[in-house]
């Protein structure tokens, strides 16, 4: 068993009852129409009934561990912010410098071995991707490099 | 229902001179590789390669889009099983129990099972379109609103079965899902949290948020791993063994003959098609099953379910083109586009004064399917490398990918920063033991069910239930829906009882 209630359960919760009023109080806002309305509302009271129940049943019977509980969560969110800068970075760095940063330092962080194979790796796969992927592309692709 | 006389001039027309199939193969591997990229989709493909069109004959081009559009359905099932990456929204189902079996080391059963499935439930497609077109036009005709609202919600109930742990944290995860659905202009033009953002006017991109919810949350999970299948001994790729995998769809007939036909009737309804096809021919292998548990553990019926009715979808949305000339998605209006630089019009009048070429078109897809199995099967030796890549490489590669297949979608950063946003929402869901799928599915449906919800209310005047009972098709597939969502699991449970107490 773990604690009665994980804090990541309850950011999950609250992001949801977060998204949920925001988008309820902002289509309630444009128009009250039943139109409107028609999937909005039924499903922001299902929602926050469903958070209640949840709540209730964790805080009533303890969840059994999830899997996920068992590995720090640090590791994950280190990459996963450093893959939001890279996401944000590809249209603002450039897509090949952005790429080679990214695989470079992501290699590293999940355990590649070497000095000169992560970025050696790291620039051959940004090349096939400008190259290859890019130039599929039916829109402008932003390069600082290539 | 057949025109003997056009039939054999469709076959002289075809097999008279190499030259229709020509570009087959070649478009067969382009369908491939654009299904299996996530953010490189079919239509993008077929679009691509339109102007390649100009200088071949009507039905040269057609074959050569068809097998674009032939190979593209399976190759998006590659990623899905190999890499929980669905390539298209047509393949979501897939990776429900294909993933899990490529990392119990069984991908190259599950790559088998796919391929064979998508072979049998593409031929059955067109076949019934060979034998049904006339038929399936006037079914097509009578689809109103109505009728998509009970085909979606049939798609909907999906949700409430994904996690058999915690129903209320599946049902949770699938109305969070129809709820993000409602951000940005609705069907009546009301402007709905957009935040002041103009990348939002049209909704949340469902594509990139698929793949950042799917596969980039997935890949934060694998980091701690070496390979995507560990026993080193499973990582090979054993052309035997996809044989044997693909054998094993004739075990489980009926899931294979009930999701080509689902495949086939739902992607006939225009707008609607494979995405959701896929979904409910999955819910009901999982509700008719005997071993409903093993669903998502990686159970073959469920990759058979899914693979099936994809790919017979691709004949059902030929339907609506060629008989009424009408496209029912994105690779269709680009076939539709082909239609109209050589000339021709789609409709009933195509259909009865170019029967000939109705047919051909027809058994030429027939032949793409056998060809597909043939340069399926020499690729899948090529895409199953992928679990002999380790991990430390992979997953920061294929996050990469995905950021670009975000872009590669809207042509805006608002593709990359939706991966990023979905890969963070699906992190703390995984984590936390909800099923990311069912949010999917609510985001994919959502923005149609609130169309046709509306529209049904416009026409009703506001009484859709007496409304219902005016239109046959909806009043008989709710009832099959209710039966299929009541009465069966009544029924089983009734069964179980009497077994008990005999």
């Amino acid at each position: 068993m773990i604690r009665r209630f994980a804090p990541t359960h309850a950011i999950t919760l609250g992001l949801v009852l977060c998204v949920t009023g925001y988008i309820t109080w902002s289509a309630v806002s444009a128009s009250s129409t039943l139109n409107n309305l028609v999937v909005v509302a039924p499903v922001a009271v299902l929602l926050v009934v469903l958070c209640l129940i949840i709540v209730a049943t964790a805080l009533l019977r303890p969840e059994p561990d999830p899997q996920e509980a068992h590995y720090s969560a640090w590791g994950d969110l280190a990459l996963l912010a450093g893959f939001a800068v890279f996401c944000f970075g590809l249209t603002t760095v450039g897509f090949d410098v952005a790429t080679f940063l990214f695989v470079w330092a992501g290699v590293v962080v999940s355990g590649g071995q070497g000095k000169w194979q992560p970025p050696l790796y790291a620039a051959l796969f940004t090349v096939l991707m400008v190259e290859g992927f890019g130039a599929l592309f039916p829109y402008p692709m932003t390069t600082l490099v290539l | 229902m057949i025109d003997h006389f056009a039939l054999s001039q469709a076959f002289d027309l075809l097999f008279s001179s190499f030259s229709p199939w020509l570009w087959v193969i070649p478009g067969l591997l382009i369908g491939l590789i654009f299904g299996s990229i996530p953010g490189l989709q079919i239509s993008m493909a077929m679009a691509i390669f339109l102007p390649v069109t100009f200088g071949m004959d009507f039905l040269q081009a057609m074959l050569f889009l068809t097998s674009i559009f032939t190979g593209g359905a399976y190759g998006g099932g590659v990623t899905a099983i190999l890499m929980n990456i669905p390539g298209s929204s047509s393949s979501i189902a897939t990776a429900f129990d294909g993933y899990p079996m490529a990392r119990q080391g069984k991908h190259n059963e599950a790559l088998g099972l796919g391929l064979a499935a998508s072979v049998v439930g593409a031929f059955v497609g067109y076949i019934l379109l060979l034998f049904l077109i006339d038929p399936l036009a006037a079914f097509v005709l009578k689809i109103g609103p109505m009728e998509m609202v009970v085909v979606v919600l049939w798609g909907l109930t999906l949700i409430a079965t994904l996690n058999t742990t915690s129903m209320p944290k599946g049902l949770l995860a699938g109305m969070f899902g129809l709820m993000l659905s409602q951000i940005g202009m609705s069907t009546t033009g009301v402007m709905r949290t957009t935040i002041g953002n103009p990348y939002l006017i049209d909704g949340i991109p469902v594509v990139p948020a698929m793949i950042g919810i799917f596969a980039a949350s997935e890949l934060l999970r694998l980091r701690g791993s070496n390979f995507l299948v560990e026993d080193k001994a499973q990582r090979d790729i054993s052309m035997r063994r996809i044989l044997l995998g693909g054998a094993q769809i004739f075990r489980h007939p009926g899931v294979l003959i009930r999701g080509s036909l689902i495949g086939a009737l739902i992607g006939a309804i225009p707008g609607v098609g494979s995405s959701v096809a896929n979904l409910v021919s999955y819910g009901e292998a999982r509700r008719s099953s005997r071993h409903p548990e093993q669903f998502g553990k990686g159970a073959p019926e469920g990759v058979i379910a899914a693979e099936s009715a994809n790919s017979s979808s691709e004949g059902g949305s030929m339907t609506a083109l060629l008989a009424l000339g009408i496209p029912g998605g994105a690779a269709t209006a680009v076939l539709l586009a082909a239609f109209s630089f050589h000339n021709i019009v789609g409709g009933p009048s195509f259909i009865r004064n170019q029967t000939d070429v109705v047919y051909s078109i027809i058994i030429g897809n027939l032949g793409q399917v056998v060809l597909l199995a043939i340069v399926g099967l020499l690729m899948l030796r090529v895409l199953g490398l992928v679990v002999r890549v380790p991990l430390p490489y992979l997953v920061p590669s294929v996050l990469a990918l995905c950021a670009w297949g975000g872009y590669g979608i809207t042509g805006t950063i608002a593709g990359p920063l939706t991966v990023a946003v979905f890969a963070g929402i699906g992190w703390l869901m995984r984590r936390n033991g909800y099923p990311v799928a069912a949010t999917v599915i609510g985001l994919l449906l959502g923005r149609m069910m609130e169309g046709e919800v509306v529209r049904t209310l416009q026409i009703s005047g506001r009484h859709p239930m007496a409304y219902l009972l005016e239109r046959p098709i909806a009043l008989v597939l709710f009832v099959i829906m209710v039966l299929v969502l009541v009465g069966v699991p009544v029924l089983k449970a009734w069964r179980r009882r009497r077994a008990a107490a005999a």
